[in-house]
Protein backbone atom coordinates (compact mmCIF):
# COMPACT_ATOMS: atom_id res chain seq x y z
CA UNK A 1 0.00 0.00 0.00
CA UNK A 2 3.18 2.54 0.87
CA UNK A 3 4.52 1.43 -2.38
CA UNK A 4 1.47 2.35 -4.23
CA UNK A 5 1.20 5.48 -2.55
CA UNK A 6 4.70 6.33 -3.26
CA UNK A 7 4.27 5.43 -7.48
CA UNK A 8 1.22 7.45 -7.15
CA UNK A 9 2.94 10.85 -5.86
CA UNK A 10 6.10 9.79 -8.32
CA UNK A 11 3.46 9.61 -11.13
CA UNK A 12 1.84 12.44 -10.14
CA UNK A 13 4.61 15.10 -9.87
CA UNK A 14 6.30 13.16 -13.20
CA UNK A 15 3.16 14.38 -15.00
CA UNK A 16 2.80 17.85 -13.41
CA UNK A 17 6.48 18.44 -14.48
CA UNK A 18 6.25 17.36 -17.98
CA UNK A 19 2.33 19.07 -18.28
CA UNK A 20 3.85 21.69 -20.57
CA UNK A 21 5.57 19.27 -22.83
CA UNK A 22 2.13 18.11 -24.27
CA UNK A 23 -0.01 21.39 -23.86
CA UNK A 24 -0.64 24.47 -25.51
CA UNK A 25 0.93 28.26 -24.21
CA UNK A 26 -2.54 29.33 -22.86
CA UNK A 27 -3.09 25.62 -20.67
CA UNK A 28 0.64 26.91 -19.66
CA UNK A 29 -0.55 30.04 -18.68
CA UNK A 30 -4.10 28.83 -17.24
CA UNK A 31 -2.18 26.18 -15.17
CA UNK A 32 0.51 28.48 -13.40
CA UNK A 33 -2.66 31.12 -12.64
CA UNK A 34 -4.37 27.91 -10.86
CA UNK A 35 -0.57 26.77 -9.30
CA UNK A 36 -0.31 31.07 -7.73
CA UNK A 37 -3.56 30.44 -6.24
CA UNK A 38 -2.65 27.14 -4.85
CA UNK A 39 0.09 27.95 -3.26
CA UNK A 40 -1.48 30.64 -1.45
CA UNK A 41 -4.31 28.32 -0.23
CA UNK A 42 -1.32 25.95 1.31
CA UNK A 43 -0.03 28.91 3.02
CA UNK A 44 -2.79 30.23 4.11
CA UNK A 45 -3.99 26.32 5.48
CA UNK A 46 -0.39 26.35 6.95
CA UNK A 47 -0.90 29.51 9.96
CA UNK A 48 -4.66 28.28 10.10
CA UNK A 49 -3.40 24.82 11.85
CA UNK A 50 -2.17 27.21 14.80
CA UNK A 51 -5.97 28.35 14.79
CA UNK A 52 -5.07 31.44 13.84
CA UNK A 53 -7.08 33.05 10.63
CA UNK A 54 -5.72 35.52 8.33
CA UNK A 55 -7.63 37.68 5.85
CA UNK A 56 -3.52 39.07 5.27
CA UNK A 57 -2.49 37.40 1.84
CA UNK A 58 -3.31 40.23 -0.47
CA UNK A 59 -1.26 42.24 2.05
CA UNK A 60 1.75 40.23 1.86
CA UNK A 61 1.32 39.50 -2.12
CA UNK A 62 1.48 43.10 -2.47
CA UNK A 63 4.04 43.80 -0.81
CA UNK A 64 6.44 40.90 -1.93
CA UNK A 65 5.19 41.92 -6.21
CA UNK A 66 6.46 45.53 -4.94
CA UNK A 67 9.40 44.44 -3.33
CA UNK A 68 10.30 42.52 -6.35
CA UNK A 69 9.86 45.28 -8.59
CA UNK A 70 11.67 47.79 -6.77
CA UNK A 71 14.81 46.17 -6.53
CA UNK A 72 14.83 44.71 -9.96
CA UNK A 73 14.41 48.57 -11.46
CA UNK A 74 16.76 50.47 -8.68
CA UNK A 75 19.08 47.61 -8.13
CA UNK A 76 19.06 45.64 -11.25
CA UNK A 77 19.38 41.80 -9.62
CA UNK A 78 17.81 38.95 -11.91
CA UNK A 79 13.92 38.37 -11.77
CA UNK A 80 14.64 35.00 -10.11
CA UNK A 81 16.45 36.84 -7.01
CA UNK A 82 14.32 39.33 -6.48
CA UNK A 83 11.65 37.08 -5.78
CA UNK A 84 13.52 35.37 -3.22
CA UNK A 85 14.47 38.43 -1.67
CA UNK A 86 10.59 39.72 -2.17
CA UNK A 87 9.91 36.63 0.55
CA UNK A 88 12.40 38.04 2.86
CA UNK A 89 11.20 41.48 2.67
CA UNK A 90 7.43 40.44 3.27
CA UNK A 91 8.44 37.22 6.05
CA UNK A 92 10.11 40.58 8.09
CA UNK A 93 7.32 42.73 7.64
CA UNK A 94 4.76 39.90 8.85
CA UNK A 95 8.03 39.24 11.55
CA UNK A 96 7.64 42.78 12.89
CA UNK A 97 3.61 42.83 12.22
CA UNK A 98 3.36 39.70 14.29
CA UNK A 99 4.92 40.98 17.48
CA UNK A 100 2.30 44.00 17.63
CA UNK A 101 -0.96 41.84 16.51
CA UNK A 102 -0.34 38.10 17.11
CA UNK A 103 -1.50 38.70 20.99
CA UNK A 104 -4.67 38.71 18.98
CA UNK A 105 -6.91 35.68 18.84
CA UNK A 106 -10.30 34.27 16.38
CA UNK A 107 -11.76 37.11 14.78
CA UNK A 108 -9.87 39.89 15.94
CA UNK A 109 -6.50 39.03 14.30
CA UNK A 110 -8.49 38.06 11.37
CA UNK A 111 -10.26 41.37 10.84
CA UNK A 112 -6.36 43.20 11.99
CA UNK A 113 -4.79 41.29 9.30
CA UNK A 114 -7.70 42.22 6.71
CA UNK A 115 -7.49 45.93 7.66
CA UNK A 116 -3.15 45.67 7.46
CA UNK A 117 -3.55 44.69 3.76
CA UNK A 118 -5.18 47.25 3.04
CA UNK A 119 -3.45 49.58 4.83
CA UNK A 120 -0.06 48.42 2.91
CA UNK A 121 -2.27 48.90 -0.17
CA UNK A 122 -3.19 52.59 0.77
CA UNK A 123 0.36 53.70 1.91
CA UNK A 124 2.17 51.69 -1.61
CA UNK A 125 -1.16 53.85 -3.72
CA UNK A 126 -0.23 56.91 -2.06
CA UNK A 127 3.81 56.81 -2.51
CA UNK A 128 5.78 58.53 -5.10
CA UNK A 129 8.61 56.39 -4.98
CA UNK A 130 6.16 53.37 -5.81
CA UNK A 131 4.72 54.74 -8.45
CA UNK A 132 1.37 55.83 -6.84
CA UNK A 133 -2.03 54.49 -8.37
CA UNK A 134 -0.38 53.91 -11.72
CA UNK A 135 2.31 51.75 -10.37
CA UNK A 136 5.45 50.37 -11.72
CA UNK A 137 6.50 48.74 -15.26
CA UNK A 138 9.33 46.36 -15.84
CA UNK A 139 11.38 46.39 -18.81
CA UNK A 140 9.90 42.63 -19.41
CA UNK A 141 8.31 39.72 -18.10
CA UNK A 142 9.98 36.86 -16.53
CA UNK A 143 12.02 33.86 -19.02
CA UNK A 144 10.98 36.63 -21.56
CA UNK A 145 7.61 35.86 -21.27
CA UNK A 146 7.98 31.90 -22.27
CA UNK A 147 4.81 30.03 -20.53
CA UNK A 148 7.50 26.63 -19.72
CA UNK A 149 9.53 29.10 -18.03
CA UNK A 150 6.69 30.59 -16.16
CA UNK A 151 4.56 27.25 -15.55
CA UNK A 152 7.90 25.47 -14.18
CA UNK A 153 9.01 28.94 -11.25
CA UNK A 154 5.40 28.68 -9.86
CA UNK A 155 5.51 24.38 -10.12
CA UNK A 156 9.03 25.14 -7.78
CA UNK A 157 7.23 27.68 -5.90
CA UNK A 158 4.10 25.36 -4.80
CA UNK A 159 6.58 22.26 -4.78
CA UNK A 160 8.59 24.39 -2.13
CA UNK A 161 5.65 25.11 -0.09
CA UNK A 162 4.58 21.48 -0.19
CA UNK A 163 7.76 20.43 0.78
CA UNK A 164 7.61 23.08 3.90
CA UNK A 165 4.19 22.12 4.86
CA UNK A 166 5.07 18.37 5.19
CA UNK A 167 8.01 19.77 7.23
CA UNK A 168 5.69 21.25 9.76
CA UNK A 169 3.54 18.11 9.72
CA UNK A 170 6.89 15.81 10.56
CA UNK A 171 8.49 17.68 13.10
CA UNK A 172 7.98 19.07 16.59
CA UNK A 173 6.61 22.30 15.01
CA UNK A 174 2.84 19.97 14.59
CA UNK A 175 3.05 18.92 18.23
CA UNK A 176 3.18 22.75 18.71
CA UNK A 177 0.55 24.25 16.64
CA UNK A 178 -2.21 21.75 17.45
CA UNK A 179 -1.17 22.09 20.89
CA UNK A 180 -1.82 25.78 20.21
CA UNK A 181 -5.07 25.41 18.65
CA UNK A 182 -6.64 22.61 20.93
CA UNK A 183 -5.92 24.79 24.25
CA UNK A 184 -3.44 27.73 24.88
CA UNK A 185 -3.56 27.16 28.31
CA UNK A 186 -2.57 23.46 28.51
CA UNK A 187 0.04 24.47 25.49
CA UNK A 188 1.86 27.20 27.57
CA UNK A 189 1.64 24.19 30.94
CA UNK A 190 3.55 21.71 29.09
CA UNK A 191 6.44 24.47 28.19
CA UNK A 192 5.54 25.88 24.49
CA UNK A 193 6.42 29.12 23.32
CA UNK A 194 2.93 30.02 21.76
CA UNK A 195 4.46 33.66 20.96
CA UNK A 196 7.49 31.85 19.07
CA UNK A 197 5.52 29.51 17.10
CA UNK A 198 2.71 32.32 15.79
CA UNK A 199 5.47 34.41 15.07
CA UNK A 200 7.31 31.84 13.41
CA UNK A 201 4.57 29.75 11.35
CA UNK A 202 3.17 33.82 10.56
CA UNK A 203 6.64 34.98 9.09
CA UNK A 204 7.37 31.54 7.09
CA UNK A 205 3.41 32.20 5.42
CA UNK A 206 3.96 35.08 4.44
CA UNK A 207 7.59 35.26 3.25
CA UNK A 208 5.57 32.49 0.63
CA UNK A 209 2.61 34.80 -0.14
CA UNK A 210 5.07 37.65 -0.62
CA UNK A 211 7.07 35.11 -3.04
CA UNK A 212 3.88 34.02 -4.69
CA UNK A 213 3.33 37.69 -5.46
CA UNK A 214 6.87 38.64 -6.58
CA UNK A 215 6.67 35.65 -8.80
CA UNK A 216 2.73 36.83 -10.04
CA UNK A 217 4.49 40.70 -10.79
CA UNK A 218 7.24 39.07 -12.42
CA UNK A 219 4.65 37.01 -14.76
CA UNK A 220 2.83 40.53 -15.42
CA UNK A 221 5.78 42.24 -15.86
CA UNK A 222 4.08 45.18 -13.86
CA UNK A 223 3.09 46.39 -10.06
CA UNK A 224 -0.41 48.25 -9.29
CA UNK A 225 -1.76 48.91 -5.98
CA UNK A 226 -5.15 47.30 -7.48
CA UNK A 227 -4.01 44.50 -9.31
CA UNK A 228 -1.37 43.55 -6.46
CA UNK A 229 -3.13 44.16 -3.46
CA UNK A 230 -6.33 42.18 -5.24
CA UNK A 231 -8.73 40.72 -2.70
CA UNK A 232 -8.69 37.34 -5.13
CA UNK A 233 -5.78 36.87 -3.10
CA UNK A 234 -7.02 36.71 -0.13
CA UNK A 235 -10.57 35.49 -0.68
CA UNK A 236 -10.13 32.56 -3.68
CA UNK A 237 -7.42 30.66 -1.70
CA UNK A 238 -9.45 30.26 1.54
CA UNK A 239 -12.30 28.90 -0.84
CA UNK A 240 -9.28 26.61 -2.49
CA UNK A 241 -8.09 25.48 1.15
CA UNK A 242 -12.08 24.98 2.43
CA UNK A 243 -13.02 22.87 -0.63
CA UNK A 244 -10.45 20.29 -0.40
CA UNK A 245 -9.93 20.47 3.50
CA UNK A 246 -7.87 22.28 5.71
CA UNK A 247 -5.02 21.17 8.04
CA UNK A 248 -3.35 19.43 6.00
CA UNK A 249 -1.13 19.44 2.96
CA UNK A 250 -3.43 17.30 0.20
CA UNK A 251 -6.78 19.18 1.28
CA UNK A 252 -5.50 22.86 0.03
CA UNK A 253 -3.52 21.35 -2.78
CA UNK A 254 -6.01 19.10 -4.02
CA UNK A 255 -8.66 21.83 -3.64
CA UNK A 256 -6.89 24.78 -5.43
CA UNK A 257 -5.81 22.79 -8.47
CA UNK A 258 -9.80 21.00 -8.69
CA UNK A 259 -11.30 24.27 -8.11
CA UNK A 260 -9.02 26.52 -10.38
CA UNK A 261 -9.87 23.67 -13.46
CA UNK A 262 -13.50 23.75 -12.20
CA UNK A 263 -13.23 27.63 -12.20
CA UNK A 264 -11.95 27.58 -15.87
CA UNK A 265 -14.34 24.58 -17.51
CA UNK A 266 -17.37 27.00 -16.57
CA UNK A 267 -14.95 30.25 -17.76
CA UNK A 268 -15.17 28.15 -21.41
CA UNK A 269 -18.52 26.29 -21.03
CA UNK A 270 -20.71 29.37 -19.16
CA UNK A 271 -18.82 32.19 -20.20
CA UNK A 272 -21.75 34.35 -18.48
CA UNK A 273 -22.64 32.81 -15.41
CA UNK A 274 -19.43 30.57 -14.29
CA UNK A 275 -19.44 32.71 -11.23
CA UNK A 276 -22.84 31.65 -10.22
CA UNK A 277 -22.30 27.42 -10.70
CA UNK A 278 -19.10 28.43 -9.36
CA UNK A 279 -20.61 29.70 -6.68
CA UNK A 280 -23.32 26.95 -6.15
CA UNK A 281 -20.46 24.54 -6.20
CA UNK A 282 -18.65 26.22 -3.57
CA UNK A 283 -21.85 25.96 -1.23
CA UNK A 284 -23.01 22.50 -2.24
CA UNK A 285 -19.58 21.27 -1.13
CA UNK A 286 -19.07 23.55 2.14
CA UNK A 287 -22.70 22.23 3.49
CA UNK A 288 -22.34 18.52 2.57
CA UNK A 289 -18.55 17.62 3.00
CA UNK A 290 -18.01 20.16 5.62
CA UNK A 291 -14.41 18.41 6.17
CA UNK A 292 -13.70 18.66 2.62
CA UNK A 293 -13.58 16.46 -0.60
CA UNK A 294 -10.19 15.20 0.42
CA UNK A 295 -11.72 14.28 3.72
CA UNK A 296 -14.81 13.00 2.86
CA UNK A 297 -13.12 10.81 0.07
CA UNK A 298 -10.96 8.98 2.53
CA UNK A 299 -14.23 8.23 4.47
CA UNK A 300 -15.67 6.49 1.77
CA UNK A 301 -12.42 4.58 0.62
CA UNK A 302 -12.29 3.73 4.20
CA UNK A 303 -16.24 2.63 4.29
CA UNK A 304 -15.71 0.85 1.38
CA UNK A 305 -12.72 -1.24 2.91
CA UNK A 306 -14.65 -2.32 5.82
CA UNK A 307 -17.62 -3.80 3.71
CA UNK A 308 -15.02 -5.63 1.54
CA UNK A 309 -13.51 -6.98 4.91
CA UNK A 310 -17.05 -7.60 6.43
CA UNK A 311 -17.94 -11.25 5.92
CA UNK A 312 -21.84 -11.27 4.18
CA UNK A 313 -24.38 -12.58 6.24
CA UNK B 1 14.20 18.79 58.04
CA UNK B 2 12.98 18.55 54.52
CA UNK B 3 14.59 22.20 52.61
CA UNK B 4 11.70 23.75 50.86
CA UNK B 5 11.18 23.66 47.38
CA UNK B 6 8.39 25.87 46.68
CA UNK B 7 7.15 29.09 48.74
CA UNK B 8 4.14 31.36 48.19
CA UNK B 9 4.80 34.83 50.26
CA UNK B 10 1.78 36.46 50.62
CA UNK B 11 0.08 35.04 47.41
CA UNK B 12 -3.05 37.66 46.26
CA UNK B 13 -4.98 37.26 43.13
CA UNK B 14 -8.36 39.03 42.23
CA UNK B 15 -10.20 38.51 39.38
CA UNK B 16 -12.09 42.28 39.51
CA UNK B 17 -13.85 42.42 42.59
CA UNK B 18 -13.45 39.00 43.75
CA UNK B 19 -10.35 38.01 45.81
CA UNK B 20 -9.57 34.31 44.74
CA UNK B 21 -6.24 34.12 47.04
CA UNK B 22 -5.89 36.62 49.52
CA UNK B 23 -2.29 36.66 51.13
CA UNK B 24 -1.62 32.79 50.81
CA UNK B 25 1.96 31.94 52.10
CA UNK B 26 2.52 27.97 52.14
CA UNK B 27 5.68 26.00 51.68
CA UNK B 28 5.97 22.64 50.10
CA UNK B 29 8.92 20.81 51.16
CA UNK B 30 11.50 18.67 48.88
CA UNK B 31 10.30 15.12 48.38
CA UNK B 32 6.93 15.68 50.60
CA UNK B 33 3.26 14.86 49.15
CA UNK B 34 1.23 17.86 49.76
CA UNK B 35 -2.56 17.90 49.87
CA UNK B 36 -4.58 20.85 49.21
CA UNK B 37 -8.29 20.62 50.39
CA UNK B 38 -10.94 22.91 50.63
CA UNK B 39 -14.38 23.46 49.46
CA UNK B 40 -15.38 24.77 45.71
CA UNK B 41 -14.68 28.05 45.20
CA UNK B 42 -11.78 28.39 47.89
CA UNK B 43 -9.35 28.85 45.43
CA UNK B 44 -7.34 25.48 45.01
CA UNK B 45 -7.30 25.91 41.07
CA UNK B 46 -6.80 29.30 41.30
CA UNK B 47 -3.31 28.79 43.61
CA UNK B 48 -1.98 25.80 40.69
CA UNK B 49 -2.84 28.01 37.92
CA UNK B 50 -0.91 31.02 39.84
CA UNK B 51 2.15 28.96 40.44
CA UNK B 52 2.29 27.49 37.21
CA UNK B 53 2.11 30.71 35.90
CA UNK B 54 -1.80 31.11 34.12
CA UNK B 55 -2.10 34.01 36.20
CA UNK B 56 0.36 36.52 37.36
CA UNK B 57 -0.30 37.68 41.19
CA UNK B 58 -1.66 40.93 41.81
CA UNK B 59 0.50 40.77 44.92
CA UNK B 60 2.98 38.68 46.81
CA UNK B 61 6.14 36.04 45.56
CA UNK B 62 6.38 32.49 44.48
CA UNK B 63 9.80 30.87 44.97
CA UNK B 64 10.73 28.05 43.29
CA UNK B 65 14.08 26.11 43.90
CA UNK B 66 15.63 29.10 45.57
CA UNK B 67 14.88 31.23 42.62
CA UNK B 68 11.96 34.03 42.51
CA UNK B 69 9.77 32.75 39.55
CA UNK B 70 6.66 35.28 40.25
CA UNK B 71 7.44 36.90 37.06
CA UNK B 72 8.29 33.93 34.73
CA UNK B 73 6.11 33.00 32.00
CA UNK B 74 3.93 30.25 32.29
CA UNK B 75 6.22 27.88 29.80
CA UNK B 76 9.47 28.76 31.37
CA UNK B 77 8.10 27.32 35.04
CA UNK B 78 7.01 24.24 32.95
CA UNK B 79 10.81 23.89 31.94
CA UNK B 80 12.17 25.11 35.59
CA UNK B 81 10.28 21.88 36.82
CA UNK B 82 6.62 22.57 37.67
CA UNK B 83 4.51 19.86 36.01
CA UNK B 84 0.61 19.71 36.62
CA UNK B 85 -2.66 18.07 35.38
CA UNK B 86 -5.82 19.58 34.61
CA UNK B 87 -9.11 19.61 36.29
CA UNK B 88 -10.87 18.51 33.50
CA UNK B 89 -9.47 16.56 30.65
CA UNK B 90 -7.49 18.61 28.59
CA UNK B 91 -5.45 16.19 26.05
CA UNK B 92 -5.40 16.87 22.80
CA UNK B 93 -7.76 14.85 20.55
CA UNK B 94 -6.53 15.50 17.45
CA UNK B 95 -3.10 13.16 18.69
CA UNK B 96 -3.10 9.99 19.92
CA UNK B 97 -2.07 8.65 23.46
CA UNK B 98 1.50 8.69 22.57
CA UNK B 99 1.70 12.10 20.96
CA UNK B 100 0.35 14.46 23.83
CA UNK B 101 2.81 12.65 25.93
CA UNK B 102 5.58 13.32 23.51
CA UNK B 103 4.59 16.82 23.98
CA UNK B 104 5.65 16.55 27.39
CA UNK B 105 8.84 15.31 25.92
CA UNK B 106 9.52 17.70 23.24
CA UNK B 107 8.12 21.05 24.92
CA UNK B 108 8.99 20.86 29.09
CA UNK B 109 11.92 18.89 28.67
CA UNK B 110 13.28 19.70 25.14
CA UNK B 111 14.40 16.32 23.88
CA UNK B 112 14.37 15.92 19.83
CA UNK B 113 11.97 13.53 18.34
CA UNK B 114 13.54 10.31 18.23
CA UNK B 115 14.48 10.34 22.07
CA UNK B 116 10.58 12.14 22.90
CA UNK B 117 9.35 8.97 21.25
CA UNK B 118 11.71 6.76 23.77
CA UNK B 119 10.68 8.45 26.51
CA UNK B 120 6.81 8.13 25.57
CA UNK B 121 7.76 4.31 25.51
CA UNK B 122 9.45 4.17 29.07
CA UNK B 123 6.34 6.20 30.75
CA UNK B 124 3.52 3.94 28.99
CA UNK B 125 5.36 0.99 30.07
CA UNK B 126 5.95 2.84 33.93
CA UNK B 127 2.45 3.94 33.90
CA UNK B 128 0.87 0.70 32.76
CA UNK B 129 -0.62 2.19 29.14
CA UNK B 130 -1.14 -0.37 26.71
CA UNK B 131 -1.77 0.83 22.90
CA UNK B 132 -0.81 4.16 23.02
CA UNK B 133 -1.81 4.77 19.50
CA UNK B 134 -4.83 4.87 20.31
CA UNK B 135 -6.83 8.17 20.52
CA UNK B 136 -8.56 9.88 23.42
CA UNK B 137 -12.44 8.25 21.76
CA UNK B 138 -10.68 4.85 22.45
CA UNK B 139 -9.41 5.31 25.93
CA UNK B 140 -10.65 4.49 29.49
CA UNK B 141 -11.58 7.25 32.34
CA UNK B 142 -8.23 5.32 34.11
CA UNK B 143 -6.23 5.76 30.56
CA UNK B 144 -7.21 9.54 29.89
CA UNK B 145 -6.20 9.98 33.64
CA UNK B 146 -2.72 7.74 33.05
CA UNK B 147 -2.00 10.10 29.51
CA UNK B 148 -2.49 13.03 31.57
CA UNK B 149 -0.03 11.96 34.39
CA UNK B 150 2.16 10.93 31.93
CA UNK B 151 2.31 14.16 30.01
CA UNK B 152 3.25 15.71 33.12
CA UNK B 153 5.94 13.21 34.23
CA UNK B 154 7.19 13.19 30.41
CA UNK B 155 8.45 17.35 31.18
CA UNK B 156 10.63 15.77 34.22
CA UNK B 157 8.92 18.00 36.64
CA UNK B 158 10.31 18.78 40.23
CA UNK B 159 6.87 19.83 41.80
CA UNK B 160 4.23 18.05 40.26
CA UNK B 161 0.60 19.37 40.47
CA UNK B 162 -2.50 16.90 40.48
CA UNK B 163 -5.90 18.88 40.23
CA UNK B 164 -8.54 16.28 41.11
CA UNK B 165 -7.15 13.49 39.39
CA UNK B 166 -8.77 10.74 41.33
CA UNK B 167 -12.08 12.69 40.21
CA UNK B 168 -14.38 10.38 37.66
CA UNK B 169 -12.56 7.34 38.85
CA UNK B 170 -13.88 3.47 40.64
CA UNK B 171 -13.22 2.97 43.93
CA UNK B 172 -10.30 0.44 42.70
CA UNK B 173 -9.21 2.25 39.84
CA UNK B 174 -8.79 5.27 42.92
CA UNK B 175 -6.61 2.80 44.43
CA UNK B 176 -4.53 1.95 41.75
CA UNK B 177 -4.19 5.81 41.17
CA UNK B 178 -2.92 5.93 44.44
CA UNK B 179 -0.19 3.44 44.23
CA UNK B 180 0.86 5.14 40.81
CA UNK B 181 1.40 8.56 42.39
CA UNK B 182 2.97 7.07 45.64
CA UNK B 183 5.37 5.52 43.46
CA UNK B 184 5.78 8.66 41.49
CA UNK B 185 6.68 10.40 44.74
CA UNK B 186 9.42 7.47 45.73
CA UNK B 187 10.82 8.53 42.66
CA UNK B 188 11.57 12.02 44.24
CA UNK B 189 9.29 13.93 42.86
CA UNK B 190 7.32 16.48 44.97
CA UNK B 191 3.67 16.32 44.98
CA UNK B 192 0.87 18.52 45.68
CA UNK B 193 -2.76 17.19 45.31
CA UNK B 194 -5.62 18.82 45.32
CA UNK B 195 -8.30 16.49 46.02
CA UNK B 196 -12.22 16.06 47.03
CA UNK B 197 -11.69 12.68 48.39
CA UNK B 198 -10.34 12.35 51.68
CA UNK B 199 -9.37 8.91 51.30
CA UNK B 200 -6.94 9.86 48.86
CA UNK B 201 -5.65 12.59 51.36
CA UNK B 202 -5.51 10.37 54.28
CA UNK B 203 -3.52 7.50 52.46
CA UNK B 204 -1.40 9.72 50.00
CA UNK B 205 -0.10 12.92 52.08
CA UNK B 206 2.05 13.55 54.78
CA UNK B 207 0.73 17.14 54.93
CA UNK B 208 -2.34 19.20 54.30
CA UNK B 209 -3.36 22.54 53.74
CA UNK B 210 -6.94 23.76 53.97
CA UNK B 211 -8.06 26.87 51.87
CA UNK B 212 -11.49 28.32 52.43
CA UNK B 213 -12.55 32.06 50.90
CA UNK B 214 -8.92 32.15 49.12
CA UNK B 215 -7.29 32.16 52.78
CA UNK B 216 -5.44 29.36 54.33
CA UNK B 217 -7.30 28.19 57.85
CA UNK B 218 -5.22 24.94 58.50
CA UNK B 219 -2.14 23.39 58.08
CA UNK B 220 -0.70 19.94 59.30
CA UNK B 221 -0.75 16.40 59.26
CA UNK B 222 -3.91 14.74 58.44
CA UNK B 223 -5.45 13.67 61.50
CA UNK B 224 -4.89 17.17 62.96
CA UNK B 225 -6.55 18.94 60.26
CA UNK B 226 -9.51 16.54 60.68
CA UNK B 227 -9.84 17.71 64.08
CA UNK B 228 -9.75 21.37 63.26
CA UNK B 229 -13.05 22.90 64.04
CA UNK B 230 -11.93 25.65 61.65
CA UNK B 231 -11.75 22.89 58.87
CA UNK B 232 -15.02 20.95 59.79
CA UNK B 233 -17.60 24.26 60.26
CA UNK B 234 -16.41 25.26 56.66
CA UNK B 235 -15.93 21.89 54.41
CA UNK B 236 -15.71 18.68 56.66
CA UNK B 237 -19.08 19.36 58.06
CA UNK B 238 -19.98 17.73 61.47
CA UNK B 239 -20.84 13.24 61.81
CA UNK B 240 -24.28 13.40 62.63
Amino acid sequence: MKHLKSALLIAILAAAICFPLYTGTYLHHTAANILIYTTLALSWDMLLRSGQISFGMSGFCGIGSYAAVMVCLNLGISPLLSIVLAGLVAGLVATLLGFAVLHLRGMYFAVVTLAVAEIFRVIVANLSVTGGTMGKLLPGAIFGGNSYGIYWLMLGILLLTIGLSELFERSRIRFALTSIRNNEIVARSTGIDIFKYLVFTFALASAIQGMVGAASAQINGFVMPESSFSLNFALLPLAMALFGGVLSTPGPVIGGVLLGIIDQVLREQIPYGHLLVYGIVLVVVVLFMPNGIVRAARVQIQRIRIQRIRPTS
Amino acid sequence: MKSSLLETKSLTVRFGGLTALKEVTLECREGEILGIIGPNGAGKTTLINVVSGIYFPNGGQIVFDGKDITKLPAHMRCRAGIGRTFQTIQLVKELSASENIMVGCLFGRGLGLREARRKTQELCELLQLPRPERYLAQLTMLEIKKVELARALAMTPKLLFLDEVMAGLSINETRAMIDLVREIGSRGVTICAIEHVMMVIKDLTERVVVLDGGQIIATGPYEHVCNDPGVIDAYLGKEE
